[in-house]
């Protein structure tokens, strides 16, 4: 007998030394959203209230959360047009390669914002070179009709239609397929059996969809940006940026108001989505049957060839404008196969000391953020789901705050946590730490639920076989957990770096020269009128995004459902 | 191996109403392949995973032999405790191969490739797992798994050996070749083994000893012939086993071979240890269908079991199990006599002599 007697306790002792992992987590995570809310009511600056009622007696102040309110309100419509169409023929009906549409209609998700407004607008406007290629470009001078209250909402509603639809497939897979042959049974047929059935059933699962993309829009910074900053149309995030661009960090109290504002409109919408959410489930649980599968009949091609058409409008199209685009000499200039040139790419990619930079920036704090969150994460998911307490509880239900939270406000918070560090002189803004701790709150949630539906699914048994085998908890993690767990954290790791190395919104408010992002750069560029080489910079992106799409889409049959956003 | 003992065990798990376990005392000697036998709920499992290390005692103490491995103020947690487990699921790790399972506590306990090598293929080989070694657990059966999970639990040597409802998850003519297996292996290890299950079957037939569990108590600890033919209690006797439970009361003195008692309007002599018995335990093969019983009885329902019929008998509003060579129809009158049922006193229920009675 091999077999030591340690001292008792050993593994206890390791698992409330893990324990201490939550509170580093709370601070990042959740402790700039909490000062924020301290900033509100007063607190550092002596004065209660009396920024609030300053700040939202000011015009700008309510004509920016009008226009806000506006854009947002707009662009669900079209969002839940768009989604709630795909989702009803793609879950419900016999359309073929229905894989193939719902990557086409994600990819418009997982592409920045600021890359959609600047690919759109190469499609319109006097200088869109695809529109001189067929000769329909609108004399020069014209206005670019897409920097108007109505481009915003276009593109908010293409943005955020897979949102929608999302959330809606989710609710009719939950439809059992016997409640529709009961209604056929019934003597109930085609649209009536959509009408009278399907829809009613799924409208909970459609007000939650249309809450999220109403709060997302709310603060995409990157369209409301690049359309709305041209047109003097302001909105609460770019009244933010603009104040604080143009008043740096003195006027940190009143944008602490602004950015309340719009946290307070999102949480709402949030808490609507979450009890809309939960409605869906009552009554339908339990009743999983075989999916919905409503033959099309002689129908099916048309309806396929318009739901391709329509990919290739909100995909395709942009695309190849802003691929064309980088593929001109000069803006303004008609591409031409004699005039073809990769200058712009080669100037943006390797001359270009301030993209090459971005690069770097961007892709290091992208790494660093997922490496980061996978070590974080992985304890953390595993503490959550076997050593429950109330503060795994709070955590669990609080994280999310940062990552619904509009970008502007959590940048903004961050702002205020971090500008003076407790008990030194040292500020990290202005660095790169700031946008990295930035990042580690705002995505912490896009790698924890990932890992943590890998690790619910283990069975304990798998750990107390290796406890009883006389594995410690270190080793049970390492050799267990980790093995098991580690697709799902692969994949978070990727989502998180997707989302990351895109980022403008936080960024756009963190940065200073020297750390510039990808997202702040094309702005940047497309700004100081540089648009070709911002479409180069872009076009290289989107290669990037479409390959690591791609990569997660082959990890995808190893992982545990509801862990890759696009399949469920 | 050790032997394990429990005094004075309890478990009350946080906002449960009820203790999980209730004052559990045993003695399961070195060696010994003992089954816990009860209804989901009993504590089973509970005892189980205490013995584990998974669950910390509310109260009292476990020993494994001469240490005290749970006790007041005292903890050795699982990887201490070097005790093996094989779960109803198996838990076989999915990302290692079949020897990458079974080597994997002895890499945790650090001992030199070759005699891991050497080890783990002696342990296949105990379980007829060899040509299987390099095999993902996915890509085995049912029963190959169970082997596995067997192998993984023995090739650390443990000085127990724990086994949670390993057969539930078998199809039927598995579990009769796996019971099988158990008790070869028992044979050839040697090892201590606590056995949970919920079917008296398997219970009967693998275990040495048997504790029978209900309502976080052990009703009776015994072996399996003493659990059937001398239950303690109403619990255990209906629980166990086929039969009729029926009320009775003593008709006469305790001698040595039992007492005379009176049931059902008969006196019955019957086998005992209490002078003051509440019940009667009627096994099938106590009831003799025959004229000469003085008992009527009008058959309620008749069941072929291979070889001979089980049949439900209503004698004096009590319900009886016999068995009968032939088929008897529903509704027919039959004559039977009880031969030396066990008769017992159900804890806490009144008893008074049957005189007594007559007497008042």
């Amino acid at each position: 007998m091999s077999l030591s007697f340690a001292k008792g306790g050993s593994s206890r002792s390791e698992g409330r030394l893990l324990s201490w992992l939550l509170l580093p987590v709370a601070l990042i995570a959740l402790g700039p959203v909490v000062r924020l809310l301290l900033e509100g009511v007063g607190f550092g600056s002596g004065l209660t209230g009396a920024y609030v009622v300053d700040v939202m007696s000011q015009n700008s102040t309510r004509r920016a959360l009008m226009h806000s309110l506006v854009t947002a309100a707009g662009g669900t419509i079209l969002s839940v047009l768009i989604g709630g169409a795909f989702a009803f023929l793609v879950a419900l009906t016999n359309v073929r390669a229905r894989g193939a549409l719902v990557f086409c209609l994600m990819v418009p998700m997982m592409i920045p914002p600021q890359i959609t407004a600047l690919a759109w607008m190469q499609v319109t406007g006097p200088s869109s070179v695809l529109l001189k290629m067929i000769g329909l470009a609108p004399p020069l001078g014209s206005p670019q009709p897409l920097h108007s209250p109505g481009g915003i909402i276009l593109l908010l509603g293409i943005q955020h239609a897979s949102i929608v639809f999302l959330t809606l497939r989710a609710g009719l897979r939950q439809i059992p397929a016997d409640l529709v042959e009961a209604a056929r049974m019934s003597g109930a047929r085609g649209l009536r059996v959509w009408a009278q059935i399907v829809m009613p059933l799924t409208l909970p699962a459609l007000g939650a969809g249309a809450a999220i993309a109403f709060v997302t829009a709310l603060g995409n910074f990157g369209i409301l940006a690049m359309l709305g900053i041209p047109a003097r149309y302001s909105t609460l995030p770019t009244l933010i940026y603009q104040r604080l661009v143009g008043f740096g960090p003195s006027v940190l109290s009143e944008v602490a108001v602004l950015a309340l504002l719009i946290g307070l409109v999102a949480i709402a919408g949030v808490l609507l989505a979450r009890w809309l959410l939960a409605r869906k489930s009552h009554g339908l649980v339990g009743l999983s049957g075989q999916p919905l599968s409503i033959s099309l009949g002689r129908a099916r091609l048309p309806v396929e060839i318009a739901l391709w058409a329509f990919i290739a409008a909100i995909l395709a199209l942009p695309l190849m404008a802003l691929l064309f685009t980088s593929l001109i000499p000069a803006y303004g200039v008609s591409l031409t196969w004699a005039n073809m040139t990769f200058d712009a790419w080669v100037e943006a990619l390797f001359r270009q000391p301030m993209t090459r930079r971005a690069y770097v920036n961007s892709i290091g704090l992208a790494l660093g953020a997922s490496a980061i969150l996978m070590a974080v994460c992985l304890p953390l998911a595993w503490l959550m789901a076997r050593r429950p307490s109330r503060a795994t509880r709070t955590i669990d239900a609080l994280v999310d705050l940062p990552y619904a939270l509009p970008g502007v406000v959590l940048s903004i918070a961050c702002i205020l946590a971090f500008l003076d560090l407790p008990f030194t002189d040292m500020t990290l803004y202005g660095t790169i730490w700031i946008i990295l701790l930035a990042y580690l709150a705002r995505f912490l949630v896009v790698m924890l639920r990932p890992v943590q539906a890998s690790v619910g699914q283990l069975d304990p048994a798998m750990e107390e076989a290796a406890s009883a085998a006389g594995a410690r908890l270190g080793r049970r993690l390492r050799t267990i957990v980790l093995p098991l767990a580690a697709p799902a954290a692969a994949a978070g790791a990727i989502l998180v770096f997707l989302t990351a190395v895109n980022e403008l919104t936080v960024s756009a408010l963190l940065w200073s020269s020297g750390t510039e992002t990808l997202g702040v750069v094309i702005f940047n560029l497309e700004d100081s009128g540089e648009t070709v080489m911002a479409s180069a910079l872009a076009m290289s992106i989107v290669l990037l995004i479409v390959c690591l799409m791609a990569g997660v889409q082959l990890l995808a049959r190893r992982l545990p459902k509801g862990v890759v956003p696009w399949q469920s | 191996m050790a032997e394990l003992i429990y005094s004075g065990l309890a478990k009350q798990f946080d906002g449960s109403a009820r203790p999980a376990l209730d004052g559990i005392d045993a003695r399961i000697e070195s060696g010994e392949f003992v089954a816990l036998l009860g209804p989901s709920g009993c504590g089973k499992t509970t005892l189980l995973r205490l013995t584990a290390g998974f669950e910390e005692p509310t109260r009292g103490e476990i020993r494994m032999g001469d240490r005290q491995v749970a006790g007041p103020g005292h903890f050795v947690p699982p990887e201490d405790r070097g005790v093996g487990i094989v779960f109803q699921s198996y838990a076989l790790w999915p990302h290692m191969s079949v020897a990458g399972n079974v080597s994997y506590p002895l890499e945790v306990r650090g001992l030199a490739r070759a005699e891991r090598a050497r080890r783990v293929e002696e342990a296949l080989a105990l379980t007829g797992l060899s040509e299987f070694a390099d095999r993902a657990p996915a890509q085995l059966s049912g029963g190959q798994r169970q082997r596995v999970a067997l192998a993984r639990c023995l090739v650390a040597e443990p000085r127990a050996v724990l086994l949670d409802e390993p057969l539930a998850n078998l199809d039927l003519a598995l579990r009769a070749s796996m019971q099988e297996n158990f008790t070869a292996f028992h044979r050839r290890t040697g090892a201590t083994m606590l056995y949970v299950t919920h079917d008296q079957g398997e219970a009967l037939a693998l275990a040495s000893r048997v504790a029978v569990m209900e309502g976080g108590r052990i009703r009776q600890f015994a072996a399996p012939e003493v659990l059937y033919s001398e239950p303690v209690d109403c619990f255990v006797a209906g629980f166990v086993g086929d039969g009729a439970v029926v009320s009775a009361r003593a008709a006469g003195p305790l001698g040595g071979r039992g007492l005379e008692v009176e049931a059902m309007g008969l006196r019955i002599s019957a086998r005992g240890h209490e002078a003051l018995p509440t019940h009667l335990c009627i096994r099938p093969e106590d009831v003799n269908l025959t004229d000469e019983g003085g008992l009527r009885a009008r058959v309620r329902g008749c069941t072929y079991l291979g070889g001979r019929f089980r049949v439900v008998l209503d004698a004096a509003g009590e319900d009886l199990v016999a068995y009968s060579r032939v088929r008897l129809e529903a509704g027919a009158q039959v004559g039977l006599r009880i031969d030396r049922p066990w008769a017992f006193r159900e804890p806490g229920a009144s008893a008074l002599p049957a005189q007594v009675m007559a007497n008042a």
